[in-house]
């Protein structure tokens, strides 16, 4: 399944300058991204979610250098997009690490054991990516840019499924900034996956319609990561040290009645 | 086209877990921690799983229907059969609750236990969805054909009940105690 450059490109400048509607959305969007940057700053929630932050000002720098590559050199615009497109992918790795490190830190087995998946799938994902990659060819640096982008947008939404099906099975709670993080970040990933899926059908209805769709989508996730992440909320605590304690001894008199009930029925049952 | 179909699933997937993550958040306040009362609760729920097991077995006893069958009283014959289909639905609707019950604590105390096995949880999960539609056939078989007919899956039913209490069980064993929650906190079951 391989997009046609021009599809792709066309994506590129459909989803950042068509129209004066579009326009004002990427001018609010970079406003809501200078605004979630600024709050994280000031409130320290930076240093809690630093992958995510990093990750908004990488944002905001490609959007303020695509904008001067469109103004100042147009026919570079679909080369730079694709180019930029690759590193904002690969610093958006990062927010998938920070969702992965802060909702498992308090269940060390369910981490182990989602690391091994994670890397399972990260690994399978991306050899057949790589071998996608490889056997359609390199017509040219832009097409192999755009092709590397997407493959490693769909390794990330694989990744990103594999997380959000293991916190809903073992119930890992989440406190409200992690769970805004999260929700905007799986609303975004999966409508990009989406529509560039959809950009291989060129002419198809429902791919026009996406890709109009896109940057309210944008819009909407900004919205969502700056109501969750405009002021720190405290996160799910471990059950307090005294409490534990007293549970421990509890437990550890009723195995060993348990025990020795068990013993007295086993006896029974061996004996002649 | 076709090569489009897992890339809009797996979109689609994620915004479905997204949005089961939600619902999991909104009602956090209703499902507290698991308590050291949960963890007796749960090995109680197992011994019971393994009792009826075995005394639930002469429902579908074909030694019975036989007894009756000689007798030639029709009234009485459809009397028992009647009787029969109606504890046979009553038990396999508690079976499946019970095991539902189970998964859920499981899946609860997955997080406490020092080293989950990935490919239990797995064959856990193959075998749990495999137990839902085996019992719900089950249970459609009962109401159309009665208890005697469906002794097969009667049989699968109960093995697969079984397999549920020993990976509980094995479960229990694993636990970290000193994770659980508190005795005086609200149950979550």
């Amino acid at each position: 399944m391989h997009l046609p450059l021009v599809s792709m490109l066309r994506f590129a400048i459909v989803r950042d300058l068509p129209s004066m509607n579009t326009n004002l959305i990427w001018l609010i969007a970079v406003a809501l991204e200078a605004a979630i940057l600024f709050r994280g700053l000031r409130t320290g929630l930076q240093k809690r979610y630093l992958f995510f932050y990093c990750y908004i000002g990488s944002l905001l720098l490609i959007e303020v250098l695509r904008i001067l590559c469109y103004r100042q050199t147009p026919n570079l615009y679909g080369a730079f997009y694709w180019e930029t497109e690759v590193v904002r992918i690969v610093a958006s790795y990062g927010v998938i690490f920070e969702i992965f490190k802060r909702a498992l830190r308090h269940n060390p087995g369910v981490a182990r054991t989602a690391e091994r998946l994670l890397l399972v799938v990260f690994v399978v994902a991306l050899t057949y990516a790589a071998s996608d990659l490889l056997h359609g060819g390199f017509g040219s640096v832009p097409r192999a840019t755009a092709d590397l982008g997407r493959y490693l947008l769909y390794v990330e939404g694989a990744l990103l499924f594999i997380m959000l099906w293991l916190f809903g099975r073992y119930r890992i709670s989440f406190g409200r900034n992690l769970l805004g993080l999260t929700l905007g970040y799986s609303f975004l990933v999966a409508l990009d996956v989406v529509n560039l899926a959809f950009l291989s059908t060129p002419g198809n209805g429902s791919s026009i319609a996406l890709r109009k769709l896109i940057p309210i989508t944008h819009l909407i996730t900004f919205i969502i990561w700056c109501a969750s992440l405009w002021s720190p909320q405290p996160d799910p605590l471990p059950p307090a040290e005294s409490a534990i304690d007293r549970d421990y001894g509890l437990l550890a008199a009723k195995t060993r009645a348990t025990f020795a009930h068990l013993s007295t029925r086993v006896g029974r049952t061996l004996r002649p | 086209m076709s090569g489009l179909i897992p890339i809009v699933l797996l979109g689609a997937l994620i915004l479905i877990f997204g949005g089961r993550l939600l619902v999991q958040w909104s009602r956090r306040s209703r499902t507290q921690v698991v308590t050291i009362e949960d963890y007796y609760q749960a090995r109680a729920a197992l011994d019971s799983v393994f009792v009826e097991t075995a005394a639930i077995k002469r429902i579908f006893a074909n030694e019975d229907m036989e007894f009756i069958s000689q007798g030639r009283i029709g009234d009485v014959r459809r009397f028992f059969l009647k009787e029969r289909k109606r504890l046979a639905i009553q038990w396999l609707r508690m079976t499946q609750r019970q095991v539902a019950r189970l998964i859920d604590l499981h899946l609860k105390m997955a997080s406490y236990t020092y080293e989950p096995s990935p490919s239990l949880e797995f064959q856990l999960t193959v075998k749990y969805l495999c137990f839902v539609l085996i019992s719900n056939v089950l249970l459609a078989f009962l109401w159309l054909r009665g208890p005697f007919e469906a002794v097969k899956l009667v049989t699968y039913t109960l093995r697969s009940a079984e397999y549920f209490g020993s990976v509980f069980s094995l479960r229990l064993e694993k636990i970290d105690p000193v994770k659980l929650g508190p005795a005086s906190s609200p149950r979550m079951v």
